[in-house]
């Protein structure tokens, strides 16, 4: 779960840094400056990386045994530019929050 | 079915219908469901669509358009993916089957993959069997060693520390 949470983390990070650049500074530079060429790189890796993404998030969601609909809303949520780091965070405090409650306590000395 | 089968098998087959047959399907037409066939249905058509748009584009002399006409049936494909496996989850059985059919022995035998991947939960505290040593370091590694036993299913790297 820790590693599966790491991963979506990293590309969530990932996409999310793409998808602002694509919006922020690419769409103003072709449609405001006629100058195209950021959108055909960046967004051509935004939709592979996007892919990366949702195979991410299912595999996530299929670990942590979330419903169907969260684990639309996750994949939906890397879509919103600026939207998708806070949710990341979400989905991070929902998967370390139900790890950490039934947190095996082995070994601990018994006194 | 094959003669082997356990005897809970025929126990889970009295909550799940087996797929295939007029029960099983019903299972997948409640109103629910149908929203999901239909989001299913129009996703994969749209999606489709702005692939062929896209191819249409890049036959027409736009060549970056050739990365989202593979891009949009890719995502179509892994929309179908997703229904095809919430088909056969929802086929393979309730999710939180009556408290009468809560036993251990069938639940051990409805979800085996699911427990394979959860963190082992109660662990029984035997730290005491664990010979305590003057080296600290050789103590914490006979603690991850014991704990890695008492967990079997367990990955290194899930030990809490």
């Amino acid at each position: 779960m820790g590693a599966a949470l790491t991963r979506y983390r990293v590309i969530a990070w990932i996409v999310g840094v793409v998808l602002i650049l694509l919006m922020v500074i690419g769409m103003p530079l072709k449609y405001g400056f006629d100058y195209p060429l950021v959108v055909e790189t960046v967004g051509q890796a935004h939709g592979f990386l996007y892919m990366v993404y949702l195979v991410a998030a299912f595999d996530l969601s299929r670990r942590a045994g979330w419903p169907l609909s969260r684990m639309i809303l996750v994949m939906l949520a890397g879509t919103v530019p600026f939207v998708s780091f806070f949710a990341e965070r979400r989905v991070s405090g929902w998967v370390t929050g139900q790890a950490t409650t039934p947190e095996p306590v082995a070994n601990t000395p018994v006194h | 079915m094959p003669a082997n089968q356990p005897a809970t098998r025929t126990r889970l087959s009295e909550r799940a219908p087996a797929p295939g047959t007029l029960e099983a399907m019903k299972r997948l037409w409640t109103p629910a469901w149908i929203v999901r066939h239909v989001a299913m249905v129009v996703l994969v058509v749209g999606f489709l669509g702005l692939g062929w748009w896209q191819l249409s584009r890049a036959a027409g002399g736009n060549p970056i358009s050739w990365g989202y006409a593979v891009e949009w049936p890719v995502f179509a494909g892994f929309v179908v993916f997703v229904w095809w496996r919430e088909v056969r989850q929802e086929l393979r059985g309730p999710e939180a089957p009556g408290p009468a059919a809560e036993t251990t022995e069938s639940s051990a035998t409805v979800e085996p993959t699911r427990l394979a991947v959860r963190r082992p939960v109660r662990v029984s505290r035997t730290a005491a069997t664990v010979p305590d040593s003057n080296d600290p370091e050789l103590t914490a590694y006979n603690r991850y060693l014991r704990w890695l036993t008492d967990n079997p299913g367990a990955r290194p790297g899930d030990y809490p520390g």
